[in-house]
């Protein structure tokens, strides 16, 4: 009799200490669960609130930006870009390597966003980088434009030039 | 004594033989999530949202470019095909996402439907798929992944980084063989020679293989450092492995030999000397023994492991060398020492409870980065932590653990700051719902009709009369007064003319000429006048048009923003706290699963303070002991002497 509540006791022990090991990589798995899941939740509200941003600061009717873009361009390393819109300087960014990288790879970075009235404007890129021989290159590009009462995208294109060594910089209109 | 300090040193050895595959893992660069993409794929279309997209996840802001992959799914991915789930899978590796990112992984890649993945494309995504397994642990999963890759279409750049992969997670599973292959297959002037050579020596102390073939190994991982990036840095950690393997065999000439190699000022000092003490110990060596010790409690904190352990170790080592007063007085010093250490450790456990020590970490963490690739900065400038905080974040385990707390500490934040957005958006929304009522009052709409009304009537009746005036191209609806009544003049000359001729009295063409030529010059002078006052009053209507259409368009202008006004208010507030209901549950949500977080975390640290605090009072009580011991030594001896001389 003794044998056997000795085995029934240890048999309790050994399905309690069982049932706590699962129960608690149960809670570890469950717990590292509940974070993916709010990280999840974050990043749609985020979007929500992105959305309510350029609806609510930037309307259609006035909202004005600027994108970066390059092509193909592998004889040059952005470094810096400073926009000036009329006579104010509006943005300025200094980039990283996984940035330029970004770019390189095809990304559009949007550089500036605000509220431009109608008529006529002037924008001018300053971009400062690097060629492939490690010299510091510096060049400054104008566009005047007209802006109606609808939303104007402007791109900074940075493209490459087969016949030189260095590469294009030219504002267009984003189409 | 002595049985006691090294099985308590080769138990730490195969702990740390454990954790040497762990420190390896480190080696190899971290895997980055936008690393697992297939080749580029520029923006399609030129769209823009998916080109930010692009640029948001190689630019490693994962979040952005998850929120910008949920907006180009919302608003239709036709043409993306599966590229979009695989650049959503990224960005939750990232995030640290990892059961979800994984899953979405393993289902795309697996996917042979998928036309787009070519086979170089496919084999560089399960290679960096298992390189990201690799530095997270996950190593089953990471061995699935790489036996994946056909290494015919990786890359070349990769290929003997994949072969280190592949064979150190071969030996991880016991499979020598195979992992023979991909050792023979990397290119000996690889940098990834030497880890996998060193690995290869690593699996092979676990083994029952000759001690000469070790040694050969070991050699042979430190004669391809000279390859790698590192060199010194790797020298130092082979010497340490090899000197704490021969050792821990009863090799201690071998072991000696290349624990005296480590450098003086590198991460792996403090272990090479405690161990170089003991290999001279093993030599009978006391006296030169007794150099590293001294040198390794001197330069480092006595937080440090080691440095504890060699607090005991000295006193041994001076009962060794017959100086029983001074390791008695030594004891004594590592008892104190060790009751200082214990105090300590208690003084971090409660700091740990009073939340100063974990949340000062958190709080200079940078707010914008975070995820699984983003390291935690560990400086804690002069917190009485921050030596053991770098001692237990060597621990992968509990790194990945801070990481999750310091990922859920960073989206409070920008839960937060979102909050705060959302009452500076309701601020906007009703500035210009103010801003319009106040417009509205002035009647703007008003008094541009009214000055467009007046325009437009002058405009008009200036017509009329330029219409009068130049009606007649001869200039006559210009003439004056006078000179309409010297045209009326002349014309009832000529009818006289007329007349006289008739009757004859008068020949009339001679007077006929001089009337024309008279008429003439009026008429000339006239003509000459019509033109300069036709372009004059020409210009005055133009310009008089330009007011009329600018008061227009002033006009239109205003009904415009009329219209267009309340939309940049109106369904705004609502929207707003809506949203701003939505962050503040979640926010309640995060701080419950925070606590739990940080309690883990608070958990995991306390488990570890409980366990140096064991191992310091193992060391106390064997101290307390050994100084007993050699205070009843001392003092018979002292008895002896004085019961010696009294019976002289």
């Amino acid at each position: 009799m003794k044998a056997i509540n000795k085995f029934v006791g240890l048999l309790l022990i050994c399905s309690a200490l069982f049932t706590s090991s699962l129960s608690s990589a149960a809670n570890q798995s469950g717990l590292d669960a509940e974070i993916e899941e709010l990280k999840s939740e974050v990043i749609e509200l985020n979007r929500e609130l992105y959305d309510l941003e350029e609806k609510l600061l930037y309307p259609a009717t006035t909202s004005f930006a600027v994108f970066v873009s390059m092509e193909e361009v592998e004889n040059f390393n952005i470094r810096s870009v400073k926009l000036t819109l009329d006579t104010q300087d509006v943005t300025s960014h200094l980039y990283s390597k996984e940035q330029v990288d970004a770019l390189r790879r095809g990304g559009i970075q949007k550089i500036f966003t605000s509220n431009l009235k109608p008529g006529m404007h002037k924008l001018t890129a300053e971009i400062q980088g690097v060629d492939r021989d490690g010299r510091a290159m510096k060049r400054v590009v104008v566009a005047d434009f007209g802006k109606a009462r609808s939303s104007k995208y402007l791109e900074l294109k940075i493209k490459n030039n087969p016949n030189q060594s260095k590469p294009d910089f030219a504002i267009v209109e984003w189409k | 004594m002595q049985v006691g300090l090294n099985s308590l040193f080769k138990s730490f050895w195969g702990y740390s033989q454990m954790t040497v595959w762990v420190l390896i893992l480190s080696l190899s660069g971290a895997a980055y999530a936008e690393d697992l993409l297939p080749d580029e794929r520029r923006a399609k279309s030129r769209d823009l949202l998916y080109g930010q997209a692009l640029y948001s996840l190689h630019a490693g802001e994962y979040d952005k470019a998850l929120s910008l992959n949920n907006a180009i799914r919302k608003r239709g991915q036709k043409g993306y095909g599966k590229v979009l789930d695989i650049h959503q899978a990224t960005a939750q590796l990232g995030l640290g996402m990892s059961t979800s990112a994984t899953k979405q992984f393993e289902r795309l890649i697996s996917d042979q439907r998928i036309s787009f993945l070519p086979a170089a494309a496919r084999s560089q995504s399960w290679f960096y798929l298992a390189k990201h397994f690799y530095t997270k642990g996950m190593w089953p999963q990471s061995l699935k992944a790489i036996r994946k890759v056909q290494s015919i279409n990786l890359n070349p750049t990769l290929k003997d980084e994949y072969h280190f992969l592949a064979s150190t997670l071969e030996l991880f599973n016991g499979n020598s063989s195979n992992a023979d292959k991909h050792i023979l297959a990397i290119n000996k002037k690889s940098k990834w020679a030497a880890y996998a050579v060193l690995n290869l020596a690593v699996s092979y102390t676990e083994k029952d293989v000759h001690i000469n073939k070790v040694e050969a190994v070991f050699e042979e991982a430190l004669r391809l450092t000279q390859y790698t990036q590192t060199p010194s840095e790797l020298t130092d950690r082979i010497h340490l492995m090899a000197g704490q393997f021969f050792f821990a065999t009863g090799r201690g000439r071998s072991a000696i030999r290349h624990l005296k190699s480590v450098g003086l000022d590198s991460a792996y000092t403090p272990k090479a000397l405690l161990t170089f003490g003991w290999a001279l110990t093993e030599q009978w060596q006391y006296h030169d023994a007794l150099q590293p010790w001294y040198m390794l409690k001197t330069a480092h904190s006595q937080l440090n492991q080691d440095v504890q352990e060699t607090l005991i170790a000295i006193p041994y080592l001076l009962e060794k060398l017959n100086a029983k007063v001074m390791a008695l007085g030594a004891f004594d010093y590592a008892t104190e020492q060790y009751d200082e250490i214990y105090s300590k450790l208690e003084k971090s456990a409660t700091r740990l409870n009073t939340g100063k020590f974990i949340e000062p970490l958190l709080a200079q963490q940078i707010p914008d980065r975070w995820g699984a690739f983003t390291p935690i900065d560990l400086s804690l400038p002069d917190h009485p932590d921050k030596v053991y905080l770098k001692d237990v974040m060597s621990h992968g385990y509990f790194q990945g653990e801070l990481k999750s707390l310091r990922d859920l500490h960073v989206m409070r934040y920008k839960l937060n700051e979102a909050i705060e957005q959302l009452d500076a958006f309701a601020i906007t929304a009703n500035t210009r719902k103010q801003e319009f009522n106040e417009v509205k009052q002035e009647k703007l709409i008003t008094l541009h009709s009214n000055h467009l009304a007046k325009l437009k009537s002058r405009y008009n009746n200036l017509n009329k009369r330029v219409k009068k005036a130049f009606n007649n191209p001869s200039g006559h609806g210009l003439a004056s007064d006078q000179e309409k009544d010297q045209l009326a003049s002349f014309q009832q000359l000529a009818d006289f003319i007329g007349i006289l001729a008739n009757k004859k009295s008068i020949n009339k063409d001679d007077y006929a000429q001089r009337l024309r030529r008279i008429d003439g010059v009026l008429s000339w002078d006239l003509s000459q006048r019509y033109d300069k006052r036709k372009q004059q009053v020409s210009k005055t209507l133009a310009l008089l048009k330009a007011s009329i259409q600018t008061a227009s368009k002033q006009l239109d202008a205003a009904s415009f923003a009329y219209q267009v006004a309340p939309n940049s208010y109106q369904g705004f507030n609502k929207k707003i706290s809506r949203l701003k209901t939505k962050y503040q549950n979640q926010l309640s949500k995060l701080d419950l699963v925070y606590s739990k977080q940080r309690e883990k975390v608070g958990g995991i640290v306390k488990a570890d303070i409980k366990t140096r605090q064991q191992r310091v009072m193992e060391y106390q009580l064997q101290a307390r002991l050994a100084a007993a011991r050699l205070f009843d030594e001392t003092s018979n001896k002292v008895r002896v002497i004085a019961n010696a001389e009294v019976k002289q």
